[in-house]
């Protein structure tokens, strides 16, 4: 069924076909509306789950973790303060290898205060251990929920994913959105339930862990992360096959085909860049998009392997690592680095807290480092684009 | 078969240990146990090894309750009944670090149990002095004794009307095993606070905590009740209230505590067990 939904709607309609069991959240805004929509589905029956009213986000995520540990389907909502405030939460979750799905609406980071976008709260998180999801409109936000679960419980993953999608700009823009039904979802994800607290069968959970095991640990966590792209992109596939759309893997290319110069971005910006570069093209210009669905893990092949032969990368952040630059600049660069004839890449830092971002922005910006590369420029580490 | 065994890392005579295997005896093993970082929650395992025989999470600090929260929520919507959900907490983890996550699941009238084992120190990093450390208590952070007051945590929790609310005592362990049974039968939130002394933050001999925890008792500092739906009751009455000051005198944590403090704390426990009594009849509560 097609519908008028806005971003968090999209989220609640993904989590009731999904048939979450436990919904623990704090409000905060703009994410607050996910969770009231859900409650009311609760209220109205046509979702069957608890819904823990905590008292902060911190506790919020320690219930998805109680009940995830319990066996149950979880789903958290938060952002910005709320996500940094979870933040050593975030850790056990990933470290106890817990199916947990986040919708997390980016929202900047105080002070000073803001509740606008950018994707600088989930940046913060890089080193969690979560899987890291962006998408670019509604329907991703709700297709994506629903794959969210399928790749957390997957035998192969066991790890907790975060969707991602921008405050306002995608929270509460309402856009069409094809709402699948129950029977094709329901078959494309059945519950791989795994309760670690048990009491046929006890466990002791957490003790303590010496130099003798941590690290062994810890390997296992990052290669079941890094593996999660491969799945990601078979259940994308599945998914696609029974909807008709497929979002692509952890990256996905536009106008990829002789394109010497390639924009790369993610979130709500890849659905600017993608008008920017048929505008682009419609002027003669070569200009690609290599659009990244997941941040983490981050696909260091595929990134190499799309950006082969071309001439300059332009990467856009919607995120500042102070004193470091863009989040994503960094990731391609460490992923290009080596590679023969690898291309420059340029980076941008453009709408930070809310700041518009326009596709003549983005036709701007590509324009620089066209300049750039024209006076023979080395790139510098990165720029500001859009100040005042 | 004993559900939290010997064998744990638990230093000779702690009281927390001694507390948690007479808890185990009430609880039975269809109990979940969720411990926030707290020398219990250290003490029981470490590698593959554990003195467990229930399922047990150590959680963060500051969320054990929030944890049972979840951890209930999931089991009713699967529909697992029988199952005690537990958060076993110090007085870090309750008064202090842990007071938010306590409060909002006793506001929300979770059904768990919550127990606090207070021996009133930070133990598990090196006895600093917390929320619960009594006035003039030397601890490494209070080199002149403790400056003020510690919190009445029991009345605290009272203030959030729990369905059921007891203190209790490692030296009574029956009273506590009843108690606790007492808990287990009530669905909502309950909240048992129990004395629990740690001989290395207290200053006394390994085989003096149970002694010490008794005293504390009989010279009328920590009182035995229980409370439901806001009425109380005495569960233990001591014969003769000894003076406080045969408690202090025994534990080296005591030894910045002047004569006018111990006479002004000898006041305050008076006062405080006449109105305990007038107020708390012995007649069981329903
Ligand atoms: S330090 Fe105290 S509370 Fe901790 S294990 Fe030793 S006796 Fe028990």
């Amino acid at each position: 069924m097609r519908e008028l939904l806005n971003g968090n709607e999209a989220a609640a309609e993904a989590a009731r076909l999904a048939r979450i069991e436990v919904l623990a959240s704090y409000p905060i805004t703009p994410a607050a509306p996910v969770m009231e929509r859900l409650t009311g589905f609760i209220a109205q029956g046509t979702l069957k789950a608890r819904f823990i009213r905590v008292e902060s986000d911190h506790s919020a995520l320690a219930a998805a973790a109680g009940a995830a540990l319990a066996g149950g389907r979880t789903l958290v909502v938060t952002n910005s303060q709320g996500i940094a405030y979870m933040s050593e939460v975030l850790y056990h979750v990933s470290g106890l290898r817990l199916p947990v799905v986040m919708a997390v609406v980016n929202r900047a980071l105080a002070a000073p205060h803001s509740r606008f976008p950018d994707h600088g709260d989930a940046v913060a998180q890089e080193a969690c251990g979560w899987i890291q999801l962006f998408c670019e409109n509604n329907q991703e936000v709700l297709d994506t929920v629903i794959q969210a679960y399928r790749l957390a419980e997957d035998d192969r993953v066991r790890l907790p994913v975060m969707v991602n999608y921008e405050s306002y700009i995608q929270s509460h823009t309402r856009e069409v959105v094809e709402v699948p039904e129950e029977e094709i979802i329901d078959g494309f994800l059945p519950l791989n339930r795994r309760a670690a607290l048990d009491v046929d069968n006890p466990r002791a959970i957490n003790v303590v862990t010496g130099p003798d095991l941590y690290m062994d640990y810890k390997y296992r966590q990052d290669a079941a992360l890094r593996g999660a792209a491969k799945v990601l992109a078979e259940v994308s596939g599945e998914y696609g096959r029974l909807t008709g759309r497929n979002w692509g893997g952890p990256v996905e290319g536009y106008r990829l085909q002789e394109a010497g110069h390639v924009l790369v971005t993610m979130g709500s910006l890849v659905s600017t860049c993608r008008e920017a570069v048929d505008q682009l093209r419609a002027a003669g210009e070569p200009a690609g998009l290599l659009k990244i669905r997941a941040f983490r893990p981050f696909p260091v092949e595929e990134v190499r392997e799309y950006l082969k032969g071309v001439k300059t990368v332009t990467v856009l952040d919607k995120n500042i690592v102070y004193g470091s630059g863009g989040a994503l600049a960094r990731e391609v660069r460490a992923a290009l680095y080596g590679e023969p004839e690898a291309p420059p890449v340029f980076s941008y830092i453009a709408g930070l807290g809310g700041r518009d971002v326009t596709s003549a922005d983005v036709c701007k910006i590509f324009g620089l480092t066209q300049e750039k590369r024209r006076a023979g420029a080395k790139p510098p580490a990165f720029e500001w684009y859009g100040l005042e | 078969m004993d559900l939290f065994t010997g064998g744990h890392s638990g230093c000779r005579g702690c009281g927390a240990a001694i507390a948690m295997r007479q808890a185990m005896q009430a609880l039975g093993p269809r109990t979940i146990m969720v411990i926030p970082a707290s020398c219990m929650a250290t003490i029981g395992g470490s590698g593959l090894k554990t003195a467990w025989n229930i399922p047990f999470y150590h959680s963060l600090f500051a969320c054990a309750p929030a944890v049972a929260s979840g951890v209930r929520a999931a089991l009713e919507i699967r529909g697992i009944e029988g199952v005690k959900v537990v958060s076993w907490a110090g007085d870090a983890g309750t008064a202090d670090i842990g007071f938010q996550a306590l409060s909002g699941a006793a506001e929300r009238n979770e059904d768990i149990i919550h127990v606090c084992y207070d021996n009133e120190t930070y133990m598990n990093t090196g006895g600093q002095a917390g929320g619960t450390t009594p006035l003039s208590a030397w601890t490494p952070d209070t080199p002149a004794g403790k400056p003020t007051k510690p919190k009445d945590m029991p009345a605290l929790m009272a203030a959030h009307r729990p369905e059921y609310l007891a203190t209790a005592s490692i030296a009574y362990p029956r009273d506590f095993i009843e108690k606790l049974k007492r808990a287990a039968e009530v669905k909502g939130f309950c909240y048992l606070h129990v004395l629990a002394p740690c001989h290395r933050g207290w200053g006394i001999r390994e085989e003096e905590t149970v002694e010490m925890a008794r005293l504390a008792v009989e010279c009328g500092l920590w009182i035995l009740y229980e409370e439901r739906q806001g009425r109380q009751r005495l569960t233990v009455v001591p014969e003769k209230r000894l003076p406080v000051r045969e408690y202090i005198l025994r534990q080296q944590r005591f030894r910045e505590c002047r004569e006018e403090d111990i006479e002004a704390l000898q006041a305050e426990v008076d006062q405080r067990w006449q109105r305990m009594a007038a107020g708390a009849g012995g007649e069981e509560l329903g």
